[in-house]
């Protein structure tokens, strides 16, 4: 048992259920397994042996050399090579240097580095400490949410256990090598997960993006070089180093390696966190690992990438879940949020969901983002209120392509990305709602008409129900609508048991 | 001097040690999901259960308790395990309060394991 690499254990428990079958746990490798308030489970579970291997062993270049070798790519988003940001920060002469780790995790429905540092705080201090000891830095940071308070309740226990350990501190395990961590709060802003806005927050700034170069590598948190890695990053550092880059870089694919966190969510069987080898199609982690789409209902669409990624077809369903095939694909990998989408849902609608959040969320810096998401969120709105015109669609992609050049930061660089794959692969949606005002979908609401159907027994509950006296007819006698009064509140429908109300949306004449 | 690997060694035998003192090497271990989810879905009623049973109950002398992570099943969450010597792990999925004293009944008295419950 001693020699079964320590990432096996996972599957020993749970590898028989078809959710995990095909799953590898790299970065989840003791979530579930292990109580995250006891750092003895830790340790027992061979936690630390790769600081202390580094500490014995390694020299900082050999450290920065293995996570290079390895093929390890940030996890946050832009899937950077994560060996050449060590070695970039590593090169920079400094007398201070820092660690930071960002737990910010602000795309809407992502939860995987919650759950790392819920289930498996020590992996994520171990990694930082070991990326302490690689770029000569003596002073870590993890930036995370405050909406996470269980999180930091076991952050902090960790790294107070992990103190008394001495795995942090003054001459850690009796080298030379010290290092801390502190936590700072994030305070719920999306923009402060983009590194340079993040470094700003820290240092007690408006979280603002700044434009780069210079990296945070080079100047970063107090103008001294920087290491920011994401959550899921660092916690792959301690597998590397124990297991080696032969082991890692044999998981995945070409210029993807390793293993990704996912967060399984919308219209699937099995909603939940799967960690994936780099590589499985998309098609395999829907149906195989999902368990497909509940109600038997038809798969319509997967949304990745979290708020700024793209939506992909029925047709791209083969594609391989790596930073280069989705990015192909017209998508990204972004952080790991998957969204399946089926045929209740209208497209269009789901860009204006993403777009309304990034515009939300955007600072307000730099103009291609903050005038242009607004501008784009106003034509979706109205092409979804039947108010569109014609030459809308193009105006989305001529502002769009716009904002995604202009930007100063990745907020505004990706945020018409719903709106643009949307248009691109399901461009007959949006021209039915533009020029036919119909919603295939029937679910933007002033492009529905609600009918009374022959199955009306006349008992009066829709009369009752509407709120502008829109239905007519006598108690026991067909009742009907009122199409000039009806404001599409859909109470009728909701009222109705004898489902003689139809809620439908047709192509309509034009006027 | 000691090298950092053989002072992590000499930690790694007292981690033992402690855990043995807590009981983590008992034949028969319960592991309930307490992350953010799990709590949202109930598993703090869950462990409470556990909690008296294990703390009030003789035949349960010696049995080990723990809280965990989350494995990311959201949708079948409480999820609880039950680890007993020489067998294969039982996984329970959508544990409520009252499974539990079941789970704890039939089961971990009995021996029984209950199918319906357990994730596929
Ligand atoms: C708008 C925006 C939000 C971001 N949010 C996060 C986040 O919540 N967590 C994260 O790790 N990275 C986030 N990033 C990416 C970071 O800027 C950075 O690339 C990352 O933390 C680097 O770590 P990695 O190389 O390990 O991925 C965000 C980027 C942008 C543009």
């Amino acid at each position: 048992m001693e020699k079964q690499m320590f990432t096996d254990r996972f599957a020993s428990v749970f590898g028989t259920e078809s959710f995990f079958k095909k799953q590898k746990r790299i970065a989840l490798k003791n979530c579930g397994l292990i109580d995250p308030e006891n750092i003895n489970d830790y340790i027992y579970a061979d936690g630390y042996k790769a600081l202390g291997t580094v500490l014995t062993k390694m020299t900082p270049k050999d450290v920065v050399e293995t996570v290079k070798a390895s093929g390890l790519r940030g996890r946050g988003g832009a899937g950077f090579p994560t060996g050449r940001k060590w070695e970039l920060t590593a090169q920079q002469e400094s007398d201070e240097k820092f660690v930071v780790c960002n737990a910010d995790e602000g795309d809407p429905g992502a939860f995987m580095d919650r759950s790392v540092v819920e289930g498996d705080p020590h992996t994520v201090i171990e990694g930082m400490a070991i990326g302490g000891y690689a770029i000569g830095s003596s002073k870590g940071v993890v930036y995370i949410r405050a909406e996470y308070p269980l999180a930091i309740k076991r952050l902090i226990k960790a790294i107070d256990d992990a103190r008394k350990e001495n795995f942090l501190g003054k001459n850690i395990l009796g080298s030379n090598f010290s290092f801390d961590i502190e936590i700072r709060y994030g305070a719920g802003a999306f923009v402060c997960g983009e590194e340079t806005a993040l470094i700003r927050s820290i240092e007690g700034l408006r979280g603002m993006p700044k434009s780069r170069p210079p990296f945070p590598a080079a100047k970063g948190l107090f103008g001294k070089p920087t290491l920011v890695n994401n959550v899921e990053t660092w916690a792959n550092i301690s597998s590397i180093i124990v297991n080696g880059v032969d082991w890692f870089s044999s998981i995945g694919i070409d210029k993807s390696k390793g293993t990704k966190v996912f967060a399984l969510a919308g219209k699937i069987v099995n909603t939940g966190l799967a960690e994936v080898p780099m590589g499985m199609t998309l098609r395999e982690i829907i149906y195989d690992v999902g368990g497909g789409i509940p109600n038997g209902k038809k798969f319509k669409a997967v949304q990745t990438g979290g708020p700024s990624g793209g939506c992909l077809t029925d047709k791209m369903l083969d594609t391989k879940i790596d930073y280069e095939s989705l990015m192909q694909a017209g998508s990204i990998m972004g952080s790991g949020g998957m969204i399946v989408i089926d045929e209740d849902s209208c497209m269009v609608n789901i860009a204006k969901f993403f777009l309304q959040f990034t515009q939300d969320e955007s600072c307000g810096k730099c103009i291609p983002c903050r005038e242009g998401t607004k501008r784009m969120l106003e034509i979706l709105t109205r092409i979804t209120d039947g108010e569109g015109k014609p030459g809308d669609i193009e105006k989305l992609e001529e502002l769009g392509n716009v904002i995604k050049k202009a930007s100063l930061c990745g907020l505004g660089q990706s945020a018409p990305n719903p709106v643009l794959s949307t248009i691109k692969n399901f461009r007959e949606e949006y021209e039915e709602h533009v020029y036919q005002k119909k919603c295939r979908a029937v679910v933007c609401e002033k492009l529905i008409t609600y009918t009374i159907n022959d199955k009306c027994i006349g008992c009066s509950a829709c009369r009752r129900a509407c709120p502008v006296v829109a239905i007519k007819g006598a108690p026991k006698e067909a009742h009907s609508i009122q199409q000039e009064l009806c404001i599409k509140c859909g109470k009728c429908f909701r009222s109705c048991k004898f489902h003689a109300i139809d809620k439908t949306s047709e192509a309509k004449e034009q006027k | 001097m000691s090298s950092p690997l053989a002072v992590l060694e000499a930690k790694k035998q007292q981690a033992k040690k402690n855990l043995e003192e807590i009981g983590y090497f008992s034949d028969v271990k319960i592991y309930v999901g307490m992350a953010t989810c799990e709590i949202a879905a109930g598993s703090n009623h869950v462990m409470e259960v556990f909690q008296n049973a294990v703390k009030e109950d003789k035949s349960l002398k010696g049995v080990y308790l723990s809280q965990k992570g989350c494995a990311g099943r959201c949708n079948l969450e409480p999820t609880v395990e039950i680890y007993q010597k020489g067998k294969d792990p039982v996984k329970y999925v959508k544990v409520t309060a009252e499974n539990a004293k079941i789970i704890i009944e039939k089961h971990i008295k009995k021996g029984e394991v209950i199918k319906e419950w357990v994730g596929k």
